[in-house]
């Protein structure tokens, strides 16, 4: 990977080729460095004097990217074809001459999107919690006009979302160190309770959370991290949005802890989306479902040696956490025949 | 028998020592690290205190929902075979419900472990379909 020095020349030169005039780079600083992608952030100064704000998300490998750099931009330009809050995207390249890695460039967007500091904000102003849970509504609403024909033709394409779904959790399971008699049990009443697949197959933004969502004083600005997206059954996202894990304590608010699940309802169908409440649910347990066994994952990492670290090891001891949601989102009732 | 501190004694004071003089005195990914291993060094101090009592109640739980003796099988055993019944659909019509019962007080004692409190909350509203 090449040096400080070189990315923001890089850039620069990127940026230069874009834009067809000279362009500098100034501001330059690591926003996150996690092991599969950088955030950088930076100002670029065009030609007539012009700053603008800006953001590169820069794979430092590219034999680690989730989805090819050219395919997470077709989704940005998709949202914003829909009108759906998403980072403008300036430039795509997969050429590592520029800064080492596939990268794309975007508008930045300011605001707070660490989840505590979020949920801070909206405790100190009345009504933002409820008005962005409508928000994420109605963005998802708007993702969820786009389908096949609107992405990138090597977007993943899951054409029988709910039974592909069961047959990833199946795998899960079979791979556990230790069987989770809960986990079991979820599977069981999900494959009991499936639902018919999808009539309509969309874009699915596949991880919309509190996290991945940057709000300000005036309510959700935007929606980023597109990596996991996919074509599949859109009731995927608002049930993965509402498990507990994201609602960072704030549990009575089912929607990342900011709203109740009637304000995201309301905000998905003004936007022109049909919130089909049972599938809703389903997609819900089977997210809350897929984050345990992704803990246990994360247990047996430690374990084998694959990724040695504490916090992986201590994933394990929260595997708890999302059987007791489990036991709970199925109730007594639901545990039948 | 060990002369105190007892383990679980133990475990605070290194619980103690990770929160209250190591957290403050390192930085960047470390400090995430550190909170982590403190917490899980709590954990443990629970473990040795509640955990015996727990696993044998678990075990007794497990049978339950299984409809049979413990026999000499450990909890270990007596969940996997829960956990395979389950998976292969046995056709007990009451095995749901007996799972479902004895599951839930099994988790409310692992959480009394590893994270007290966290099944105050009670979903109002939002379980079922």
């Amino acid at each position: 990977m090449s040096g400080s020095h070189d990315t923001r020349e890089g850039l620069a030169r990127f940026l230069g080729e874009c834009w067809a005039q000279d362009v500098e780079v100034s501001e330059f600083r690591t926003a996150s460095a996690g092991a599969r992608r950088r955030n950088l952030l930076f100002d670029a100064t065009r030609a007539g004097g012009e700053c603008v704000p800006l953001v590169a998300t820069i794979i430092p490998n590219a034999a680690i990217q989730v989805m090819p750099m050219e395919v997470e931009a077709a989704n940005l330009r998709a949202a914003e074809s829909v009108g759906a809050p998403a980072p403008h995207l300036v430039g795509v390249s997969d050429d590592p001459s520029y800064v080492g890695g596939p990268f794309f460039v975007t508008g930045r967007v300011e605001g707070e999107s660490i989840p505590r500091r979020v949920l801070r904000m909206v405790g100190e102003h009345d009504g933002l919690g409820a008005r962005i849970a409508a928000q994420c509504g109605d963005a998802l609403a708007r993702i969820h006009r786009v389908d096949a024909a609107g992405v990138h033709p090597k977007l993943p394409r899951q054409e029988e979302p709910v039974a592909m779904a069961l047959t990833a959790a199946r795998q899960l399971l079979d791979g556990l160190l230790q069987p989770s008699p809960t986990f079991s049990l979820a599977l069981r009443w999900l494959e009991r309770n499936r639902p018919a697949e999808p009539d309509r197959l969309t874009l699915v933004h596949g991880d919309f959370r509190n996290g991945n969502l940057i709000v300000g004083e005036d309510g959700l600005r935007a929606v980023l991290d597109w990596e996991v997206a996919h074509i599949g059954d859109p009731m995927e996202d608002p049930g993965w949005l509402c498990q507990r894990m994201w609602r960072f304590r704030n549990d009575a608010l089912e929607v990342g802890g900011l709203g109740r699940r009637e304000d995201l309802r309301a905000g998905y169908e003004a936007g022109g989306g049909s919130f089909d409440e049972a599938r809703f649910v389903w997609w819900k347990i089977m997210s809350t479902l897929k984050w345990g066994a992704g803990l246990a994952g994360q247990a047996a990492a430690h374990l084998d040696g694959t990724v040695p670290s504490i916090v992986m090891a201590a994933s394990g001891r929260r595997i708890a956490e999302m059987e007791y949601d489990l036991l709970m989102l199925l109730g007594p009732a639901g545990a039948s025949g | 028998m060990q002369d105190r501190p007892t383990a679980s004694e133990l475990l605070d004071a290194i619980a103690d020592l990770l929160e209250r003089e190591v957290l403050p005195a390192v930085q960047g990914p470390l400090q995430h690290q550190v909170r982590v291993a403190g917490n899980l060094a709590r954990i443990l101090g629970r473990e040795v205190r509640l955990g015996p009592a727990l696993d044998a109640r678990e075990r007794a739980l497990l049978a339950v929902a299984l409809g049979e003796e413990a026999g000499e099988r450990t909890t270990r055993e007596l969940s996997a075979a829960l956990a395979a019944r389950l998976d292969a659909r046995d056709p007990d019509p009451g095995i749901e419900a007996r799972s479902h019962a004895a599951l839930l007080e099994i988790v409310r004692g692992k959480l009394s472990i590893d994270k007290p409190g966290y099944d105050a909350y009670d979903f109002a509203g939002e379980a079922g379909v």
